[in-house]
């Protein structure tokens, strides 16, 4: 299967004064088209700037792309010029940010904003981009006649249904979900996500889905990344994951959240905290919390053991996977 | 008799070990400060000009006798910058250059400029100071208690603000007399307005915040919250506030003394040397650029330390 | 007679909260934060309190430690009322009465060491005599809640929201208290660090028998936490029971509802999802009758004539809904 989106050792650094921030080290994955990935990791994991970097918007002059390629259906993002990016954004790649308030402009009323959109990407008239964009709302359950409101008029929930119409206006192939609930209560969550689900299903877009939930990933994703300082960790199916997670860290992530069907005394948390993005460590980045540390962690950053598409950046499956995947391995490399 | 001297000595070493760790914290603090200040060139030049304007007003006496700038000497009058004269000076005749001229009355020009930014430090200062306090003062009332208190504060203050500040100066001076202090005054009452407003929306900003909160539940009364918990965290307004202002009241006090209101001749002052100036404008012009460029420089170094403080100050813009 | 019953009881509650209302004014008209709720703690037990975004439940929280003033009701705290305490009676209660804040960032206030926050109650209540005795309980303290040794004199802006958290927890400790309102302490934590705090709020209870009022969104938190939990819904209390019974079986229409909504980390979990319908109405000048009524599934006009009562259906199950009988 064709894959929509390639990343292949991708640097992201943030620069300050004195200080490096070392945001996205070596990140590499491919997504297939048509299947939503979630991406897994705590604050600070360098998962908004891996978006952003994927519709090439890290800001300069503090924020650099350092190294590594993403492409788009086959296109060099980086390469791209402003026209192109401009074309892209919006069309084919759309963005849902976290803050619905944000995303919003307060001074325009929601249809005419989509609208806009529209007609940004599309040969519409106006009154067809006017017709379009109610068309939109309806599919996000608001009533057509809304379109002519303010983004304040509206409750978070209902923004945040603004802000996917927005972004769905123009069917783009990929969509990137910035942690699309957080900002929103729990039954309104699964409204939105109940929506969400729908229009991906019937449009076959491809979506990003950034959380640090994995309840959301378990109910709404078909593959799961987990990120951690800035690369991704551990990669495969939902089933493969939840079925069995291997890294360290996702273990950890597991081990730290409250079982809602089995009561239990104490909750496992990780030990200590995410390394300084400034003054990363040699070895392998969770080292310093892993409880299964060997020697070996902290001199030597691992590298991706594949065991059967279920991919894992740990020592500890260095064996298993030399002796699984040395078929495959080679099979890759040819690729 | 001994027990008890090595319990104070032990306490004093237990004090003086927390002193030292508070010195050693807050000169961090302030390393970290003047690291984000000293980016700023203009902000350290014009400080380097403010430090030396106060060191000339603290010992302007070893400079130029105050009697010496204030005695007229008509036969040295309007003087070109540079130029000598014989000064007839407590019973004698003295030789004397004068650096940057002399007035029509024959008096140093220079000198007067000196004696004269003793006179702009300590109204700029006195005037912040007084200024500072009252408008402080109500401002937290107002902002901290609300309400009632705050209605007919900030009522006040906008009349106060709706009178143009020279009208108010003049209504002062005019009606307590002419002299030092009540120009003070005058020049004050006109700043307190802006400090009630900027600390009143720095305290409405601080006290919703959950520490605030926190205070309030770990039982400290109003008194503590206010001066250990809200105004440490609104100091940087304020100081940033005060800087400016003394730049302006540098400038009113020069205004009001220019327009007679202020302090007359034969004391110096900045204003009042201009004010004499004026008549002449076309044969002496040096006489006017002199303390037309002294409050020019010393007002605008003040604005420029201010904007300086700002950057600094402002932990958002902290990298 | 309730004295009677109180005796009587195994545990007596520490807290009893009837009939508290707290309404705010608003250009609008006046905002019901929170209408008419009753209910009590028992000691050494944790309540978990749950509900959306301006359900009322951090206004209740306030209102016990009374930092909000009460428009009605009354909360006795071991016997005491609360709502009419003078400053000084006040000022004794802060020391039984605590309140651990959400935001780690706002809670604390950046001018100040870490020291100064941990020991700033035990000044003002004088707890302590003399520097060394200070410094030695403010050290105690910090290693209680698991802070270095060494940030003693750090200032909040050099630690992260774990470690600030903490301290919030160590100024909350530090006067002994009995109860402590905590309310969403870990909602602005990540989950590896959400673990620590709530291991370590739990592994405090036991140690020192304190009593909590939990007060979250987060589902999956509150049930790991408390021994009882309320439901709250616009200001009301619709739905309270015993942890384990209230989630293996929610009742009130709303309880339903937002249980099924947790997203669960585990496959092949997903339940059958009740979507509500709609959003939360407005708490200004709320009409009578059931505040749920315009997103109830089981709604009929009935619903809105009058406020339902909060009513033992089953042992120990106290729901407020008209039709609570036929979801038993």
């Amino acid at each position: 299967m064709e894959n929509i989106l390639e990343i292949s050792d991708l640097r992201v650094h943030y620069f300050s004064n004195r200080k490096t921030v070392r945001a996205v080290n070596g990140l590499s994955m491919g997504m297939e088209a048509g299947k939503v990935l979630g991406l897994v990791g705590e604050t600070g994991a360098g998962k908004t700037t891996l978006a952003l970097s994927i519709l090439n918007m890290v800001r300069a002059p503090q924020g650099k792309i350092v190294e590594g390629s993403i492409r788009f259906a086959g296109a060099d993002v980086l390469a791209m010029g402003k026209r192109e990016l401009r074309d892209m954004r919006g069309k084919d790649v759309a963005m849902i940010f976290q803050d619905p308030m944000t995303a919003l402009n307060p001074v325009l009323t929601v249809g005419e904003q989509i609208a806009e959109t529209v007609r940004k990407h599309e040969e519409l008239s106006i009154e067809d981009a006017w017709k379009k964009a109610q068309a939109m709302l309806e599919t996000v359950g608001i009533p057509a006649d809304r379109a002519k409101e303010y983004p304040h008029q509206f409750s978070g929930g209902m923004k945040q249904r603004v802000v996917i119409a927005l972004a769905l206006a123009c069917n783009p192939k990929l969509l990137l979900a910035d942690e699309p609930t957080t900002a929103l209560d729990v039954t309104i969550q699964a409204q939105v996500l109940d929506l969400m689900r729908k229009l991906i299903r019937e449009n076959g877009t491809s979506v990003l889905f950034i959380t640090h939930s994995l309840g959301l990933v378990a109910e709404n994703c078909d593959e799961v990344a987990t990120m951690y300082s800035g690369e991704i960790v551990e990669y495969g199916t939902v089933d493969q994951v939840f079925g069995k997670a291997l890294h360290p860290y996702t273990q950890g992530l597991f081990g730290s959240l409250p079982d809602l069907s089995a009561a239990t005394d104490r909750l496992k948390p990780i030990p200590g905290l995410m390394p300084d993005p400034t003054a990363l460590p040699k070895g392998c980045f969770f080292c310093p919390r892993c409880p299964h540390a060997m020697d070996i962690c902290a001199k030597e950053h691992p590298a991706d053991v594949d065991l059967g598409g279920h991919r894992v950046k740990c020592h500890l499956y260095a064996a298993a996977g030399a002796a699984k995947g040395a078929a495959s391995a080679a099979g890759r490399r040819a690729e | 008799m001994s027990a008890s001297a090595t319990t104070t000595t032990a306490v004093a070493a237990g004090r003086g070990s927390n002193f030292a760790r508070a010195l050693r914290r807050s000169g961090r603090n302030f390393a970290q400060f003047w690291r984000q200040l000293s980016r700023n060139k203009l902000a350290v030049i014009s400080l380097v000009i403010v430090v030396g304007f106060a060191g000339v007003a603290i010992f302007a006496d070893l400079l130029y006798e105050y009697d010496f700038v204030t005695s007229n000497s008509l036969e040295n009058a309007l003087l070109k910058p540079g130029e000598s004269g014989t000064v007839y000076y407590h019973d004698k005749d003295i030789e004397h250059t004068f650096i940057l001229g002399s007035d029509n009355y024959g008096r140093d020009i220079l000198g007067r400029l000196v004696h004269g930014a003793r006179v702009s430090m300590i109204i700029g200062f006195a005037a912040v100071a007084i200024s500072l306090c009252a408008g402080g003062i109500l401002g937290s009332i107002a902002g901290y208690k609300g309400g009632l208190f705050d209605t007919l504060i900030m009522r006040a203050t906008d009349i106060l603000l709706s009178i143009p500040t020279i009208l108010l100066a003049i209504a002062i001076v005019a009606a307590l007399g002419n002299s030092f202090f009540n120009l003070l005054i005058a020049i004050a009452s006109s700043m307190i307005p802006g400090y009630i407003r900027i600390v009143r929306a720095s305290i409405i900003q601080v006290k919703d915040q959950e520490f605030v909160e926190a205070a309030h539940c770990i039982g400290a009364g109003d008194f503590r919250i206010v001066l250990r918990h809200i105004l440490p965290n609104i100091t940087s307004p304020i100081i940033v506030q005060s800087t400016l202002n003394v730049g302006s009241a540098i400038n009113w006090a020069a205004s009001l003394s220019f327009l007679g209101l202020g302090i007359l001749p034969p004391k110096p002052e900045w204003g009042n040397m201009l004010s004499e100036a004026r008549e002449f404008i076309q044969y002496a012009p040096h006489l006017l650029f002199a303390p037309g460029l002294t409050i020019l420089i010393t007002v605008l170094a003040y604005n420029l330390i201010g904007d300086g403080l700002r950057d600094a100050l402002d932990p958002k813009l902290k990298r | 007679m309730s004295a009677a019953k109180q005796a009587s009881g195994a545990a007596a509650p520490i807290l009893r909260v009837s009939g508290l209302k707290k309404y705010f004014q608003s250009a609008h008209g006046k905002l019901h934060a929170v209408d008419d709720v009753s209910f009590d703690i028992a000691k050494g037990k944790t309540l978990g309190m749950v509900g959306e975004s301006g359900c009322g439940k951090s206004t209740t929280g306030r209102l016990l430690v009374r930092l909000h003033e009460a428009t009605a009701g009354s909360i006795l705290y071991d016997g005491q009322e609360v709502t009419a305490a003078s400053d000084r009676e006040l000022k004794k209660l802060r020391t039984r009465m605590q309140m651990i804040f959400q935001d780690p960032y706002s809670s604390i206030n950046p001018r100040h060491t870490v020291a100064n926050i941990i020991g700033e109650p035990l000044k003002i209540h004088k707890k302590v005599k003399g520097a060394a005795e200070y410094e030695d309980r403010v050290r105690s303290l910090m290693a209680t809640v698991g802070l270095a040794d060494r940030l003693y004199d750090a200032y909040p802006h050099e630690l992260d929201g774990g470690r600030r958290q903490r301290i919030g927890i160590a100024r909350a400790l530090a006067l002994d208290p009995e109860f402590i309102v905590c309310d969403e302490p870990v909602s602005a934590l990540d989950v590896s660090i959400q673990a620590q705090i709530l291991n370590l709020l739990m592994d405090l209870q036991d140690k020192l028998g304190l009593t909590y009022l939990f007060i979250t969104h987060d589902l999956s938190v509150v049930k790991h936490i408390s021994d009882d939990i309320v439901i709250m819904y616009m200001g009301q209390i619709v739905e309270r029971g015993p942890t384990e019974e209230l989630f293996a079986r929610p009742i009130h229409p709303y309880g339903q509802a937002l249980l099924s909504a947790i997203p669960v980390p585990k496959l092949n979990a997903r339940k059958e999802r009740i979507i509500l319908k709609s959003e939360v109405s407005s708490p200004i000048d709320p009409k009578p009758g059931c505040r749920f009524a315009p997103r109830c599934a089981y709604a009929s006009p009935e619903c809105a004539a009058a406020d339902p009562a909060l009513r033992e259906v089953s042992p120990g199950r106290y729901v407020a809904c008209r039709l609570a009988e036929q979801f038993v």
